[in-house]
């Protein structure tokens, strides 16, 4: 179990209901991990359509997660 | 001398100017202000200035203690008249030597703004009816506005309701306050002046843009909108007033820019940003700042500086947050794409219309990409890293993610992202000159003025450019709209039609075969 530190931005957020929080998870990867916090908060938006960055870095969805990491998932925003 | 001192007597430029000189300076700026016989429209006969002298020494002490710190100059002074005078005579003098013009006449103006807005001298007009009238002292003036008490000042309530007084000649434009800035200095505001911006879009985001870009004194201001101002946009583009809904954006906002800085030449496209027009757009500018609402604004805008290797500033606003992003046409930095690969639908993630919004959530990232843009223009930016900044204004976050290059988006390969499908055809044939004029395309007849003094009746084409005045310069083909371009045989209309499609005008055709090949 890794403790994760999760923030959405925008849809996501809205979704979730929080704009942050602390996850225990078994996911290995950045893309385990949306498809379990996808389930959970009913998100809706195909994971094709995101950006995921760990540690302030955008990076791939394979990337392995370890403890203490930060992890934001990124929609694409439109307004203006 | 002394670096600011009163004088009763008359002023002794000559005797001042001596004082400066150094073997050092290699240049000597000086202002003289002098008493007219005119002020708002009456006839003065005389007037008396009147100081706080001990404090005014000190103010103005300071002031070119400052201007000779911050332009780094070798002497400076001035000197102000205190008591009676008459039309014609010396009212204040400053005097500035310098190894270099430049800063000389930076530091002379930097005194004299400072000296008029800081110091506390009072003028008292005595004007040819009789009258008279403590005037024209700008803390004076300043005091009235804010207790909307003392002088009176009469305010338009038309298009420039809020440029003020009625000046013979407007006041000069005052950049001394981010001169000041040791990165900024007179040679950036000279890099400033000489640049051009094209916002696009000048809704939420691109008010806060335009605004700050017209008064940092940015040379030229393009403004891409189409859309009409509705009552629902005030709150987040506070630039136009209730009174503007129902005209067009870009328009009313041109006239607001212009009352807030005449420097700035701005120039209007009312219109979308569309395939058909963007590229030519894009050319004619250095940077663009992107500030529509919709993705498909968004990746055209991408598209088209990704080709033209112009920088950009995008940003993008939901609800309480916001996102920014720079993007310069050098090999390694991620653009759009790269970012998003599969271009989003617009309805997918919301806009302000469905999703809401505050109005100082676009107007924070509209600042933030003001400010990017004039790191760009001034050089600011160079240690910086290309990254996505994420702000939040419910939390007051803001988070920096560094962004790469995507390797799999080719934004380098210009077929990648051409505008036009390749499969558009060049000429199009018609019947008749009415199926035509029926295509829902404008016809332009670009043949010469003598060819269509002899067309018989029923073959008049409104739109007349002549090749021969757009081969010289005389005539500019309209970048917007969709147009059938004819003459008479379909060789010329076919080359002007080759050369607007590689400047990026998507929407022109020829008229195949020319009028020779229409069935009368």
């Amino acid at each position: 179990m890794n403790r994760i530190e999760v923030q959405y931005f925008a849809v996501l957020r809205e979704r979730a209901g929080v704009s942050r929080e602390t996850v225990e998870t078994t996911a290995a990867t950045a893309a385990d991990l949306y498809d379990e916090l996808a389930g959970r908060h009913d998100f809706g938006l195909p994971r094709a359509m995101l950006r995921v960055a760990v540690n302030d870095e955008f990076t791939d969805w394979s990337h392995a997660l370890a403890a203490g990491d930060r992890v934001v998932f990124i929609p694409p925003v439109a307004g203006g | 001398m002394q670096a600011f001192s009163f004088s009763s007597g008359p002023l002794e430029p000559g005797r001042y100017r001596e004082a400066l000189e150094d073997r050092s300076a290699g240049g000597f700026a000086s202002f003289e202000g002098w008493v007219r016989d005119h002020n708002e429209g009456r006839t003065v006969q005389r007037l008396e200035y009147e100081a706080f002298e001990a404090l005014a020494l000190k103010e103005g002490e300071r002031i070119v203690a400052e201007a000779v710190a911050r332009f780094g100059v070798t002497h400076a002074a001035c000197v102000h008249r205190v008591g009676p005078l008459a039309i014609g005579e010396l009212a204040v003098w400053v005097g500035v030597s310098s190894a270099h013009r430049g800063e000389a006449f930076a530091a002379c103006r930097y005194i004299i703004d400072e000296v008029k807005h800081r110091v506390p001298i009072w003028k008292k007009e005595h004007y040819t009816d009789g009258d008279s009238g403590w005037v024209n002292c700008e803390r004076c003036a300043a005091a009235a506005h804010d207790h909307d008490g003392g002088h009176v000042h009469t305010h338009s309530t038309g298009d420039f309701a809020g440029a003020d007084h009625e000046h013979d000649v407007p006041p000069a434009q005052d950049y001394s306050r981010q001169i000041a800035l040791p990165e900024v200095g007179t040679a950036g505001q000279a890099k400033l002046a000489a640049a051009s911006v094209l916002v696009v879009g000048a809704g939420g985001l691109g008010v806060p843009v335009l605004q700050y870009l017209a008064a940092a004194g940015v040379g030229r201001l393009g403004i891409v909108d189409g859309d009409v101002i509705e009552a629902s946009n005030l709150h987040r583009q506070p630039l136009y007033g209730v009174a503007d809904v129902g005209r067009p954006k870009a328009t009313v906002a041109a006239a607001r820019l212009h009352a807030l800085n005449r420097d700035v030449r701005i120039e209007v496209h009312e219109t979308r940003a569309t395939a058909g027009n963007i590229d030519a757009l894009v050319k004619n500018y250095d940077l663009v700042v992107e500030c529509t609402d919709n993705f498909r604004a968004k990746f055209l805008v991408n598209d088209a500086v990704v080709r033209a290797l112009k920088p950009a500033v995008f940003a993008s606003v939901h609800q309480y947050e916001g996102q920014v992003q720079l993007y310069r046409p050098l090999p390694h930095w991620p653009c759009l794409r790269c970012l998003w690969p599969e271009a989003p639908r617009d309805g997918l993630v919301g806009n302000c219309a469905v999703a809401g919004v505050l109005g100082p959530v676009p107007a924070t990232l509209g600042a933030m990409q003001a400010m990017q843009a004039l790191k760009r223009l001034l050089g600011l930016d160079a240690g910086e890293a290309p990254a996505l900044v994420t702000v939040d204004l419910l939390t007051l976050e803001t988070r920096r993610l560094v962004a790469r290059r995507n390797p799999d988006c080719d934004h380098d390969n210009p077929a990648a992202t051409a505008a036009t499908p390749a499969t558009e055809p060049l000429e199009l044939g018609f019947e008749t000159l009415a199926d035509a004029f029926e295509s829902g395309l404008e016809l332009v007849d670009i043949r010469e003025t003598w060819e269509r003094a002899h067309d018989p009746p029923g073959l008049q084409i409104p739109a007349h450019l002549p090749l021969s005045a757009l081969v010289n310069g005389y005539l500019e083909f309209p970048v917007e709209g969709r147009y059938l371009i004819i003459c008479a045989h379909g060789v010329r209309s076919r080359s002007l039609t080759e050369y607007l499609r590689a400047r990026g005008q998507a929407e022109v055709y020829s008229l195949r075969g020319g009028l020779a090949a229409l069935r009368s």
